[in-house]
């Protein structure tokens, strides 16, 4: 097949279910990824034919890994069940602790405009670090649910949290949110992803479904927001629903991706409401999705993602990552120069 | 914080099925929306009222088979509450909805429910004789003794006191009866209230036939503390942290049904703050190692072979994790330092108020993944393959410890 010819597959995947993928910011080659089998590790992403893939550095956690994400091009930061903010050198392969949270870091992001990072934890807070500073945390935020996502844009952070919560903060004004609302999907917030234009986010539920929602609160902006299903398949008339458990949008184009436990991943132009590409079904969910910081490539990570407990895990597929090259079906049809 | 803070807290909320929304218009589009909608045509009404009356009228059905509101909590899909928008919503419910949303929000009694009842009347005044027979035929109709056939005249003063029990199942425990915040309860029940002590009977004395939205969210039962009420720091203990401007009052309205159980620490007693509840839910642990106790001489959790217990050397503390224990301890965290010696095997919700439940499909559905509460990798967290007991140090010994190369059990044995 044709569409094979755009996959590359990385070498030594992680050994359990991969948590999360990201891409360095400055390097659209260099793919951070953290896992259940306690590791983050960094993959450096080769050519078909031409330079191989390998695995370039690998650090090790005391439990499972939840979170990553990068700060510039060689530092890294991971969160995970055992509750340590961690500070990944690239290069040299060492490790900082930046401290604790409470419990688990289930999520983290890099705030550019601040140069601090934002991690969530299911203790309920958030918390700022800057890494330069010898004291973090630099301050704790709570909130009140366990935090799920979160993600920002610009000076614009927003959390999503259990009990369907979202807040949207000012990175610059963090004492208080600048909105509290609730989700207007009715399904567990599965995941969050902000638009690179800084209009809005597309959020994602355990129930197929996404929605786009846009942060100016004036009712004209707010009449826009959207939700569509998605991620789903009648058989024998009955609705099958799986968990949108990745969104990621396109650094340039404003398009986004979105990828399911059904092992499918859609790319959508959320702007004219359409789907622009469906890619071929994978045998096993979609834990998470990236794009290049040049818009070249979608990061797709292949695992297990517990939503059948313990009893899916015998019949799992295992673990692998795989890296898709783009070409025009992320643009818009109305892109300029189409 | 105080007034502002409450005023952006308490959203109009639906009474049909406690969601808060941004605004009133929002609130009756939703109304419109969910609760009333014929579910045999597409029209819309504005209230449950028109509701009945279109559906009598029009689909020609008797009042007494009329579909009950869609989407409505227990006890409240009924056609005898005329409700738009907030407005209609009977008065125990909307003191109920705002006496959890404090224990919610973490904020003092009475912070966002003003003295929630009136306190009983008492007059000073001699009683004529009529008045006395009748509150006594009345206390003895409320004592099950029937000494007369007749009901018991309704006394015209102290309408509380002398009211027949079908009118209110309790009289309202008297404000001032409450002990003052700050001290703990002796028994939650005041004398004169028949509730037995415990989170048995539901919210305030309602009208009769409604039935109370919830079973009561037992404050302080759970592990998680409201925020605010464990974790701030910043209010001394023994003042409770009221919003300036609103006396600390006579009244914690501790209502009957929600009060903690015998035993467990009343949430209004401050110098207890932090302190896990009592009874803990099953499957968690009540031991409690203070923060910064060496790890207790138990073995880890099941995942893991013998050997791989972490070793700790020693402590070698990283300046920045020390500021660790400034940290206000959190509930999430004291669920996780209380499971020293067994892995929790359920997962608990830190705020029973916020808990989810799934809308109902309208065609047959196979939702992969159905629960509200938890995603699936807080589960995946507690299962003993992955699930790791954090301490509060941790932090400041992981580097050295993963150097010396102690490592614990790897993923690719189980595979």
């Amino acid at each position: 097949m044709a569409d094979e010819a755009n996959l590359l597959t990385l070498p030594s995947p992680p050994f359990d279910s991969i948590s999360q993928v990201k891409f360095s910011p400055t390097n659209p080659d260099h793919l951070l990824v953290a896992s259940w089998d306690t590791h983050t590790r960094l993959y450096e992403i080769g050519e078909k034919g031409g330079k191989e893939s390998e695995a370039k550095a690998k650090f090790d956690h005391r439990a499972a890994v939840l979170t990553c994400c990068f700060s510039d091009g060689s530092h890294g930061y991971s969160g995970g069940l055992d509750t340590a903010v961690r500070e990944l050198d690239l290069t040299t392969e060492s490790v900082k602790v930046l401290g604790n949270h409470g419990g688990p870091v289930s999520t983290m992001t890099w705030s550019k405009e601040s140069g601090a990072l934002v991690t969530g934890s299911w203790d309920r807070t958030v918390r700022l670090w800057d890494p330069r500073s010898s004291t973090p945390p630099q301050s704790t935020l709570s909130a009140p649910e366990r935090i799920y996502q979160l993600d920002i844009v610009n000076n614009t952070l927003v959390v999503a949290m259990a009990s369907r919560l979202f807040h949207i903060y000012d990175i610059r004004n963090m004492e208080k949110p600048a909105q509290e609302r609730e989700s207007s999907l009715k399904y567990m917030t599965r995941s969050l992803a902000c638009m690179p234009s800084g209009e809005g986010y597309a959020t994602a539920s355990v129930e197929g479904r996404i929605a786009v929602e846009y942060f100016e609160p004036t009712p004209e902006a707010q009449e826009k927001k959207y939700a569509f299903k998605c991620h789903r398949q009648t058989i024998d008339d009955v609705d099958h629903v799986w968990p949108v458990n990745a969104l990621a949008f396109h650094p340039t184009y404003n398009t986004f991706a979105s990828g399911g436990s059904d092992g499918t991943v859609s790319i959508w132009d959320h702007k004219v409401k359409k789907r622009l590409r469906q890619y071929p079904k994978f045998n096993n969910a979609i834990a998470s999705l990236a794009f290049s910081c040049d818009g070249t490539k979608l990061g797709i990570a292949l695992s297990y993602m517990w939503d059948d407990g313990d009893a899916g895990l015998k019949t799992a597929e295992r673990p692998s990552i795989v890296v898709r090259k783009l070409g025009d079906e992320v643009k818009p049809k109305t892109w300029p120069g189409n | 914080m105080g007034k502002k803070k409450n005023k952006q807290l308490l959203r109009p909320w639906c009474w049909y099925c406690e969601r808060e929304f941004e605004d009133e218009k929002v609130l009756m589009q939703h109304q419109k929306a969910k609760h009333f909608k014929c579910g045999m045509c597409p029209r819309r009404l504005n209230t449950a009222g028109g509701l009945a009356v279109h559906i009598q009228q029009v689909h020609k059905l008797e009042p007494e088979n009329l579909p009950r509101i869609e989407n409505a909590l227990p006890g409240r899909d009924g056609y005898e509450v005329e409700i738009f928008g907030m407005v209609g919503i009977p008065a125990p419910d909307v003191a109920d909805y705002k006496r959890r949303k404090e224990i919610e929000l973490g904020l003092s009694a009475g912070s966002i429910s003003q003295p929630p009842q009136k306190k009983a009347k008492i007059e000073n005044k001699v009683y004529s004789e009529e008045e006395l027979k009748a509150q006594l035929q009345a206390h003895k109709a409320l004592m099950g003794v029937s000494s007369s056939p007749e009901k018991p005249p309704a006394p015209e003063s102290s309408a509380v006191y002398g009211a027949p029990p079908q009118a209110y199942a309790a009289p309202p425990v008297p404000a001032s009866m409450m002990p003052p915040p700050g001290i703990m309860p002796p028994m939650h029940m005041s004398m004169g209230s028949p509730f037995p002590p415990g989170p048995s009977p539901p919210i305030p004395p309602g009208p009769p036939g409604l039935i109370p939205p919830f079973p009561p969210h037992v404050p302080g039962l759970p592990p998680g503390l409201p925020p605010g009420l464990s974790i701030d720091p910043a209010f001394p203990p023994g003042v409770p942290n009221l919003p300036p401007g609103i006396s600390p009052g006579p009244t914690p309205p501790v209502p009957p049904g929600i009060s903690p159980p015998p035993g467990v620490i009343s949430p209004f007693a401050p110098p207890i703050h932090g302190m896990p509840p009592g009874p803990p839910p099953p499957g968690l642990n009540p031991a409690f190692p203070a923060p910064g106790l060496a790890r207790p001489p138990i073995p880890p959790p099941s995942g893991w072979p013998p050997g791989g217990a972490p070793v700790l050397p020693p402590p070698q503390f990283i300046p920045a994790s020390q500021q660790q224990p400034s940290a206000p301890p959190h509930s999430a965290q004291s669920q996780l330092d209380g499971n020293a010696s067994s892995r929790p095997t359920q997962l608990t919700l830190p705020n029973p108020a916020l808990s989810q439940t799934n809308p109902e499909f309208k065609k047959p559905t196979d939702l992969k993944y159905k629960d509200p509460n938890f995603a699936p990798e807080e589960h995946r967290g507690i299962h003993p393959k992955y699930y790791y007991h954090a301490k509060p140090t941790d932090g400041a010994t992981a580097v050295a410890e993963e150097s010396k190369g102690k490592k614990r059990a790897r993923a690719e044995d189980f595979l």
